[in-house]
């Protein structure tokens, strides 16, 4: 007869452990894709519907440079300098068009809406439909207090921690940061600051574009690539975005641990199937007692 | 929504032009189904009514965002209630027409009444992205439920007569249930027109161009928008009740953010704030999807070009577009009425 | 004789401002009484509060003695109070008459907001009738987006008119119209007075003066002082605090 403390002891290293390691690998990527989507929203008050399909973008460029020989890391340097220049395009191009109307929430949701459908049959187009998987950069596993994990699965929850840390001492520790806070706080009081609001406008686009483009380098060895891939990942960054409050840094992190682990662990209880609609519940939940969500945003935190 | 570049609906010559569109249409689609029908063809036929039934769907995006200024991106939730319920009640209740209709009705109400209090704690962008959320948790959760035949949907939905009495149309005939959803898309418009034209419609749209003011005129706003969004999800489940009838199954892609996504590109490029736009707009989507998909898949690109075209340029859709080329050929004789 | 509307006590705090403190003054039926005071004085929290615009944190507001604390603004309008706004709040892409209209619909049964538009007789004959008085007739099927300034203004009252309220809150009728234009409304203003009760805010001393039958003075969110015109203007600390900055 074994003890009721050494099956604890056993559950907790054999499925419990298991389980959140992985939902704490998932959770990282996911926030690297919501902290580009909320801080384009607590800037410019744009929903970027087109933000899953820069995450497929990303992981693309880094399949097809891997084609052609590049190292997987100077990928990821270079893939989100690509794009950079397509963000900064794409917010020149699209969303100062409608950037001073009334309703450009709105506007600017269906424009990027309208644009992400475009990206999405071009990577067919380019790349065809199906499924790819780059190469593991890093193989092996790791045994730590007893628990299996893949390196590549290790690497990539210290190497995005470490990359969600940059991004919060750029916004809150750096000169740059905090003109663009600036902007975000009062636009007008910004610019008559001697901030360049309109470069800070697509500056900060492309940053978060570029995030996508990032967690795209990252995620394709471990979800494969293939043009929709954006489509499912994206709404795990909308919840996360939606749950954290639009807009704010902190609340991206913390709603994004918290929900990929809701997901991780009540995937033990229940059929893995449910843990989407309980995550998209939980949502909805927000959205009705608590809509600005769980912090405030990026201008008045 | 769109607000500051579309013009007020209500304005009489601009609607008189809409009419003027709209009857167009349906003598136009009238004499196409005749055509069809004299041709003996069935997929064009069985195309067109597909179209016609996504039009119930944009139609009801229309009412809460051309009219209401509430942009709802999960309007295929009730599309899909609608089906589902219609497929239910055909296969396993009774295989009649009128039972479909008036449970999809008794449902989409009272889920309709539950999903607006939810939905309408909020407004603007938030009123978007809860109406999405709401969508996506029922998808799911019908795309996992056994009983609703999860993710392959429910099969077997038989083919149903239907009796109108003046005559019995038979849903597996192409050209008969083509002029069918015809007719009762030419009702709903007639009937939403009308409704849109009345007192309660002006009061939606006044919401729509300044909800601030409105509860100073005595109108409670929040009861407006309720009852917009109960009629929106009873136009939707009325459209989408018809699918099982044409198709013979239902699956839980018709819930997905693509059909409500779709709704909104079509509501979109035909005319926001029009009623006929969606209308012309679903039947020109689905024939530009047809004719560009014989020559290439890539249909998503063409459409999705002219989506942003529409929402930039051309923010009034294709009828906004020929609508004061009709307004100057229309008598200019007009009361302040 | 019962005040038409009566305030007592009434306060709102939007964190630790003290906006509106413990106000309290009558209105007595079919006069003009006017709130004053410098900018950030409270008078427009005041007004929102009285027009359910706002919930107060304290305080009561009557109608006619009936109690009617933060009610919401529709059940304040079927009770019998109206109100204007200071910057214009119009339906700027609805036609004049479709303004006008909107704003008459409140004298129609509910059934009436599903029959066709033109049965509602008598919330047509209201907005045409006030096309008239207004002199909009001309302006009728304008949006009222194209109006001018001054035009709009008018609109705004008329819009607030519509329902035939027994209490009129105007918030500054006059802002931004010319010098004609004003002494036009001040009479418009003076006339409505034997129908209706009226609470005006105004920055034209000279109008406040010439129109009211009582004044009240803000200051720092609370009342300095109140009385007939004249008795006002002679009050040493309104002076201070009030003519003194003018």
């Amino acid at each position: 007869m074994r003890s009721p403390m050494a099956e604890f002891l056993d559950y907790t290293q054999f499925v419990l452990a298991p389980q959140v390691l992985n939902g704490l690998s998932l959770g990282v990527a996911v926030i690297l894709m919501a902290l580009g989507l909320t801080i384009i929203f607590g800037l410019l008050d744009v929903i970027n519907m087109a933000h899953g399909e820069f995450y497929a973008i990303g992981a693309f460029l880094a399949l097809a440079l891997g084609a052609l020989g590049l190292n997987f890391w100077i990928l990821l340097a270079l893939v989100p300098l690509l794009m950079v220049p397509l963000g900064w395009l794409t917010e020149r191009a699209l969303i100062q068009r409608v950037f001073h109307s009334r309703e450009r929430h709105i506007l600017t949701l269906l424009l990027t809406f309208g644009f992400g459908m475009i990206l999405e049959d071009v990577l067919k187009l380019v790349f065809g439909a199906n499924t790819q998987k780059p190469p593991m950069p890093i193989t092996g596993g790791t045994e730590i207090l007893g628990v299996f994990l893949p390196n590549y699965r290790l690497f990539l929850i210290l190497f995005g921690a470490a990359l969600i840390l940059a991004v919060w001492v750029a916004v809150f520790r750096t000169r740059l940061g905090a003109m663009v806070r600036a902007a975000a706080y009062d636009k007008d009081m910004a610019s008559s600051l001697g901030v360049p609001v309109r470069a800070v406008y697509s500056g900060t686009f492309a940053f978060g574009v570029a995030l996508a483009g990032l967690s795209g380098v990252l995620l394709a060895p471990i979800y494969s690539v293939f043009p929709t891939m954006g489509r499912d990942f994206i709404l795990m960054a909308f919840t996360v975005v939606i749950v954290g409050g639009m807009g704010s840094i902190q609340g991206a992190v913390v709603a994004g641990i918290l929900l990929t682990q809701v997901q991780a662990i009540s995937s033990l209880y229940i059929s893995p199937v449910w843990t989407d609609p309980l995550v998209f519940g939980i949502m909805v939940m927000v959205l009705m007692v608590r809509p600005q969500g769980l912090f405030g945003r990026l201008g008045n935190a | 929504m769109l607000i500051d570049r579309a013009p007020a609906p209500t304005l009489p010559r601009a609607r008189d032009a809409v009419h003027a569109i709209a009857v167009l249409f349906f003598t136009a689609a009238l004499a196409l189904g005749a055509l069809g029908w004299w041709a003996g063809d069935s997929f064009y036929l069985r195309l067109a009514t597909e179209a016609l039934i996504f039009a119930g769907l944009a139609m009801s995006v229309d009412i809460l965002l051309g009219y209401t200024g509430l942009l709802s991106l999960g309007q295929a939730l009730w599309f899909g209630v609608g089906a589902y319920t219609s497929a239910v009640i055909l296969r396993d209740v009774a295989a009649s027409f009128w039972l479909a209709m008036g449970a999809t009705l008794v449902v989409t109400t009272l889920a309709g009444t539950v999903g607006g209090l939810i939905a309408n704690r909020v407004k603007g962008v938030y009123f978007a992205l809860i109406t999405f959320g709401l969508a996506q948790v029922v998808a799911k959760v019908v795309y996992n439920t056994r009983e609703l035949g999860a993710s392959d949907g429910l099969i077997g939905v038989p083919e149903i007569t239907i009796p109108l009495g003046f005559a019995t149309v038979d849903a597996a005939n192409p050209a008969g249930f083509f002029l069918l959803v015809l007719a009762l898309v030419a009702l709903l418009y007639a009937g939403l027109a009308y409704l849109m034209d009345a007192p309660f419609g002006r009061t939606l749209i006044a919401i729509r161009a300044n909800e601030k003011r409105v509860p100073f005129l005595g109108f409670n706003p929040l009861v407006h928008r309720m009852l917009a969004y109960v009629l929106a999800a009873n136009v939707a489940a009325l459209a989408g009740a018809l699918y099982p009838m044409l198709r013979g199954f239902v699956s839980p892609e018709l819930l997905f953010f693509q059909t409500s996504g779709n709704a909104v590109i079509t509501v979109i490029v035909g005319g926001v704030g029009t009623l006929i736009g969606p209308v012309v707009g679903s039947v020109l989507l689905t024939a530009l999807r047809s004719v560009v998909g014989t020559w290439t898949e890539h249909h998503l690109i063409v459409i999705g070009v002219l989506f942003m075209l529409s929402v930039v340029v051309m923010p009034k859709g294709l009828v906004g577009a020929v609508r004061p080329w009709l307004q100057r050929r229309l008598s200019g004789s007009e009361s302040p009425r | 004789m019962t005040a038409a509307l009566s305030v007592r006590d009434l306060t709102v705090n939007f964190g630790a401002l003290v906006a509106v403190n413990a106000m309290s003054f009558d209105a007595a039926p079919g006069r003009i009484t006017s709130v004053i005071g410098p900018n950030g004085a409270g008078k427009s929290s005041l007004f929102n509060l009285i027009s359910g615009a706002i919930r107060p944190t304290a305080g009561r507001v009557q109608l006619d003695g009936r109690d009617v604390t933060g009610q919401p603004p529709y059940r304040l309008l079927a009770a019998g109070l109206a109100r204007s706004f200071q910057i214009t709040n119009l339906f700027f892409e609805l036609p004049v008459f479709e303004n006008l209209r909107l704003a008459a619909q409140i004298h129609e049964t509910p059934l009436k907001a599903l029959l066709p538009t033109r049965r509602s007789a008598r919330a047509l004959d209201r907005a045409e009738e006030l096309l008239d008085r207004f002199g909009l007739t001309a302006k009728a099927q304008e949006l009222a987006g194209n109006l001018s300034h001054g035009e709009q203004r008018r609109l705004e009252i008329a819009v607030a008119l519509a329902a035939r309220p027994r209490v009129l809150l105007l918030d500054e009728p006059t802002q931004g119209m010319s010098h004609g234009d004003t002494a036009e409304t001040a009479d418009m203003i003076r006339r409505l007075a034997g129908e209706m009760t009226v609470l005006l805010i105004e920055h034209d001393i000279g109008v406040v003066m010439a129109l009211s039958d009582h004044v009240v003075v803000m200051h720092q969110g609370r009342k300095l002082a109140e009385g007939a015109p004249a008795v006002v203007r002679a009050d040493p600390a309104v002076q201070a605090a009030y003519f003194g900055h003018a």
